[in-house]
């Protein structure tokens, strides 16, 4: 499911997703999709999902394969890091993962780019693409977030437990 | 640590498939998943579309935003008319000098293209076009819009699809000329792209070769007075300003409102072609040039069909 949801997302933020501009940027569907999935679903997945939907975010962009792949693995530390923090809540842990992930995402796509011959203006990218970026991911979040969240295991297993109860 | 080694795993892989990708070794994979992908891009672009026209008419301005649309195609034909008028008028003035007449003119040939994709991320300007190596769209290859004004090149070609790379991405280099009425031009043509306007119908689904009108090879470009010569630059892609024409002699007379075509210098596009218009100049009284803004004669955020130059060779492609 994972992967039909990722290649989904990849496959919209390439095609119907350059519509829609808030402060100037795309909101990238495809990390926020693997920063939501590894707070819901744990490290253990993510280690999993976060590579999968980085390669198929390159496979369908014009970025070299293998960008987005090393352009999200900070996702997973981060979630680590946050996931340390005891919390009553999911969502807001995944905002903190979705924009510093964002910030990490663009930094380092931009050493890639520059690295391949492909350099971008350093300070503009950062302060007018960059930085924005991490904003609108971040607002977008809850249209990601919640679907995932809905179907997560644990909130499965409420449901049914819920709807056995309320049946007996 | 079960983390430190996936994240060592993941650089390392990562580092390796950068380094391929870069050199081509995984273009079939990705002519794979773009092959299975597209039709899916194509079927969710037709849809975002009308919706996010639908959404700007909403939030207020609707009418005005398609209006705005009209007349900036509009406007585009028309500079692009104005712009071939004044290359053919300087031509004509040029030819009856030099009585030197170029000798051959080869048809060009135009391939109407489908935009599938557009690259999401804000640090490049590209889009994803439905043709690729099979149909004779190599690197380096110009890419025009509907209306024959520069889109971009073509930045990666696979076997069925190509990356083409804007006119405003940051890498974007062209030799451009301002199109001052009058300015006696070098050698060539007045581009036939004009023409492309009626002779290439809206939106088509199949791939098609247009013969078009000849342009010129941008070969050949006499060494003129400075006073009478055409005020020469340097267009750049910018994520800001769109394009950036840099690079312009510090006497040059350029106004807001300048068209701006190609030169043809370097051999890598056909003269004429025209880029956009000059909407500030930056003047600096210590700089040795100048520097202009330019919008884009084609609405390059809305790219449905575009045209590939398929007859013109880019001095790039050309073996030593």
């Amino acid at each position: 499911m994972a992967f039909a949801l990722a290649w989904f997302l990849a496959v919209l933020n390439v095609s119907a997703m350059p519509y829609i501009k808030v402060l100037g940027v795309t909101p990238d569907l495809v990390l926020i999709f693997a920063a939501s999935w590894v707070i819901v679903r744990g490290q253990d997945e993510g280690l999993v999902v976060v590579p999968m939907a980085g390669l198929l975010r390159d496979l369908v962009s014009s970025d070299p394969v293998g960008t987005s792949v090393l352009a999200m693995a900070p996702i997973v530390l981060l979630a680590a890091a946050v996931r340390l923090q005891a919390m009553d809540t999911d969502f807001a842990p995944a905002l903190g993962v979705v924009a510093a992930g964002s910030l990490l995402y663009g930094i380092i796509s931009m050493i890639v780019l520059a690295a391949t011959g492909e350099g971008t203006p350093l300070f503009y990218s950062i302060f007018r693409v960059v930085i924005p970026a991490a904003i609108v991911n971040a607002l977008f979040t809850p249209i990601i977030y919640l679907p995932v969240h809905w179907l997560s295991p644990r909130k499965m297993e409420r449901f049914q437990a819920g709807r056995l109860a309320s049946q007996l | 640590m079960r983390v430190i080694w996936w994240l060592g795993s993941v650089f390392l892989v990562s580092i390796i498939s950068i380094v391929l990708s870069h050199h081509g070794a995984l273009d079939p994979v990705r002519n794979v998943s773009l092959r299975a992908s597209a039709p899916v891009e194509g079927g969710l672009r037709d849809i975002a579309s009308p919706i996010s026209d639908f959404v700007d008419g909403v939030t207020d301005h609707g009418d005005v935003v398609r209006e705005n649309e009209q007349l900036r195609q509009e406007n585009e034909r028309l500079q692009k008319l104005i712009a071939e008028h004044d290359d053919a008028l300087a031509r004509i003035k040029q030819l009856e000098d030099a009585l030197d007449v170029k000798a051959s003119h080869p048809e060009d040939q135009f391939l109407t293209v489908n935009v599938i994709a557009q690259d999401p991320s804000g640090l490049k300007r590209a889009i994803a076009i439905d043709r690729g190596q099979s149909d004779g769209i190599d690197e380096g290859m110009v890419v025009l819009s509907r209306n024959g004004t520069l889109v971009g090149t073509v930045s990666a070609s696979y076997k069925n699809y190509a990356w083409v790379r804007l006119v405003t991405d940051p890498d974007s280099t062209v030799n451009a000329q301002v199109d001052t009425a009058g300015a006696a031009t070098s050698s060539g043509d007045a581009s036939g792209s004009a023409q492309v306007l009626t002779e290439t119908p809206a939106p088509t689904t199949a791939a098609q070769a247009t013969p078009a009108p000849s342009v010129s090879q941008g070969a050949g470009t006499p060494v003129l007075p400075a006073s009478t010569g055409p005020i020469r630059g340097v267009a750049t892609g910018d994520l800001r300003d769109g394009i950036v024409l840099d690079l312009l002699p510090s006497d040059a007379r350029v106004t807001a409102g300048s068209q701006v075509i190609t030169s043809g210098l370097g051999g890598n596009y056909p003269r004429s072609l025209l880029i956009g218009s000059v909407t500030s100049v930056d003047e600096r009284p210590q700089s040795p040039f100048k520097k202009a803004t330019i919008e884009p004669a084609a609405d390059l955020s809305r790219l449905d069909t575009v045209l590939v130059l398929i007859s013109f060779k880019p001095e790039r492609l050309a073996g030593p």
